[in-house]
């Protein structure tokens, strides 16, 4: 385990990767502060506005996660490639920001024709990951992330958070 | 039954004419083809929303039936349409989704869409202002005021959409080409003006009429277990279908209980004006479009067919200009978590539609696709595709159910029913019959 800040947070931020892939998601929440916002947003060029695509806080998303298993959904499993691109430790070493670029493939299952394009991946999102961070007991937990992508071109969308 | 052999998987169903459409009206690309020049040539198409732009010389380009548009919002405040093809050489006068000309470009000034290519200038009401060189190159057979764009007949009108129509000669203003479908929710849309807060798009390999399809008929909510959940009772099956001049339909409101899924709030403070709490209109306009006012929100969809088997849907969310920062917050978490891209319902509707494009891919062997459910108009009744292969048929002149013969009268679409001219079914007070 890290001892230092900006590791901590660098720990949380791939650990959070690792868990979202493997749609762990009540690993992911116990990342996560009692009090963690989470939204999806994005600018579109289109109509010229900041928009948000999904907007969820700690008890909504842990609502939101129960019930998957009673909607019909793509299964083809997401996975980030991320960069930690910068880390902002407050000065007391409380608090933290960072920022990650991700991209998220999706691995073709059953969502369009499966006998044809089971085991293609491709580009699904890009964004970038604007997170903040309580650091308390040697942990960074996560309070906010605002997943900001640049895509607006989503075709079926999905269930699964990023 | 037992599964069927080829002799018994092939007969025609033992149903009426109107009652099922051959699946190569979703796939065969002649008929795809037919339907760009006889249909979405001369349909009022619902391209976008004023407020996408709000100021003069704002723009934002768009595509019916592969022909390219632009819309212009002049320093006079209107609205106005062109297609965004320059008359020199047919580039694309502006190549960007949306924008401003009050900032020149490389090649032109402020308040006028250049065409990069040569510098051809046009004003915002598609004159040509500017042609570099003129006299010295054409000597007086071209000249500027030969070679305006090409405008479009355009109206603003429903709360603020753009209506744009590529065919001159179609006999109807966007009014007449309603045919009333909208009267249901007309005064909540122009009670006070609108604003979009939500855009995107998703590009399906799939036939556009399998979205109209969804979007037409509500028996397919057994794949929502949201509106399974919220819906489904007596109010929800008393909705009743109304069928309107052109193919379109629309769908009587109900009461939806928000409440009953968790992560849904309840709605009814923010309802929309002149509609009762948590009420829910939609309306499937003919060929491709969708507008759904579900309580707090619009959700617009359009339909844009790229091929006999690729369809670009965009979607677009709603709500009153007038908002507080909180109140247009709540409006699009309402919105999104069933109707956007990672909400409940939108994502499970487009792999429903994504499997049926699989089937139903070009030169697949023809299928008979069912609408035959007859439930006296109410929620579950097919009448909304029937009615849309109906007109289809007639603007096409071909058999839905046989696309390879000709439009014959006395498809069965429905009992004779009065067009709604207002609300049509409050929730619960139209009992079932």
């Amino acid at each position: 385990m890290s001892t230092n800040g900006t590791e901590m947070v660098k720990d949380a931020i791939y650990q959070a990767c690792l868990n979202l892939d493997e749609k762990k998601w009540d690993d992911w929440l116990n990342q996560c502060d009692d009090k963690f916002q989470y939204s999806v947003t994005a600018f579109s060029p289109e109509i010229g506005k900041d928009m948000k695509y999904l907007g969820l806080n700690h008890n909504e998303l842990k609502e939101y996660f129960g019930l998957l298993p009673k909607h019909n959904t793509d299964h083809s499993p997401l996975r980030r490639h991320a960069t930690v691109y910068s880390v902002d430790v407050d000065d007391n070493g409380k608090t933290a920001e960072a920022v990650t670029s991700f991209l998220i493939t999706q691995e073709m299952f059953d969502g369009v024709n499966a006998p044809l394009d089971t085991g293609e991946n491709h580009l699904f999102v890009v964004g970038k990951y604007h997170d903040k961070f309580n650091i308390d007991n040697g942990q960074a937990v996560f309070t906010k992330r605002e997943a900001r992508i640049h895509t607006r071109r989503l075709d079926k969308g999905s269930h699964w958070v990023f | 039954m037992p599964a069927r052999n080829q002799e018994q998987w092939e007969k025609k169903p033992d149903l009426k004419l109107g009652e099922w459409v051959d699946s190569r009206i979703y796939s065969d690309e002649e008929i795809f083809e037919d339907e760009l020049r006889n249909i979405w040539k001369k349909a009022w198409i619902p391209l976008m929303h004023e407020s996408e732009l709000p100021e003069p010389f704002d723009f934002r380009t768009a595509i019916i039936a592969r022909e390219p548009v632009i819309v212009v919002r002049g320093p006079d405040n209107k609205i106005r349409a062109f297609l965004n093809v320059c008359p020199h050489r047919g580039m694309a006068v502006d190549r960007r989704p949306a924008g401003s000309f009050l900032t020149g470009e490389p090649s032109g000034n402020a308040k006028h869409m250049t065409c990069m290519f040569h510098g051809w200038q046009f004003d915002m009401n598609g004159n040509c202002v500017e042609i570099p060189r003129e006299n010295a190159g054409y000597q007086g057979r071209v000249t500027k005021e030969g070679q305006g764009l090409r405008r479009l007949r355009c109206e603003t009108k429903y709360g603020g959409i753009v209506w744009v129509c590529l065919d001159d000669k179609v006999d109807c203003d966007v009014e007449g080409w309603t045919g009333g479908c909208l009267d249901c929710i007309k005064d909540s849309l122009d009670e006070e003006p609108l604003e979009i807060f939500h855009y995107h798009k998703a590009i399906i390999d799939c036939n556009y009429k399998l979205w109209h399809d969804t979007n037409s008929e509500f028996y397919h909510d057994y794949m929502h277990y949201h509106n399974r959940i919220t819906g489904f009772d007596d109010g929800y099956f008393a909705r009743k279908c109304a069928a309107f001049d052109n193919g379109h339909v629309n769908v009587g409101t109900f009461t939806v209980n928000y409440g009953e899924y968790e992560v849904a709030d309840d709605r009814g403070d923010l309802t929309f004006p002149h509609l009762p709490p948590n009420n829910w209109y939609m309306v499937d306009m003919f060929p491709g479009v969708n507008i759904n006012l579900r309580g707090s929100a619009v959700r617009m969809d359009l339909m844009t067919p790229l091929s006999a088997n690729k369809v670009m849907i965009e979607f677009r969310g709603l709500g009153l200009k007038s908002d507080t920062q909180e109140t247009r917050e709540r409006r699009i978490h309402h919105h999104n978590t069933i109707w956007g891209p990672f909400g409940r319902n939108l994502h499970e509707d487009l792999v429903g539609i994504a499997g049926q494009g699989v089937t139903m891919m070009p030169n697949s062997e023809p299928r008979r696709i069912l609408q035959g459910r007859h439930e006296g108009l109410y929620i579950h009744d097919e009448v909304g595709m029937r009615h849309f292969y109906e007109t289809w048929g007639k603007w096409m002149d071909r058999l839905p159910s046989d696309p390879s013969k000709k439009y014959e009268p006395g498809l069965v679409v429905g009992p004779e029913m009065p067009p709604a001219k207002g609300i049509s079914s409050f929730p619960g007070k139209v009992a079932a019959e």
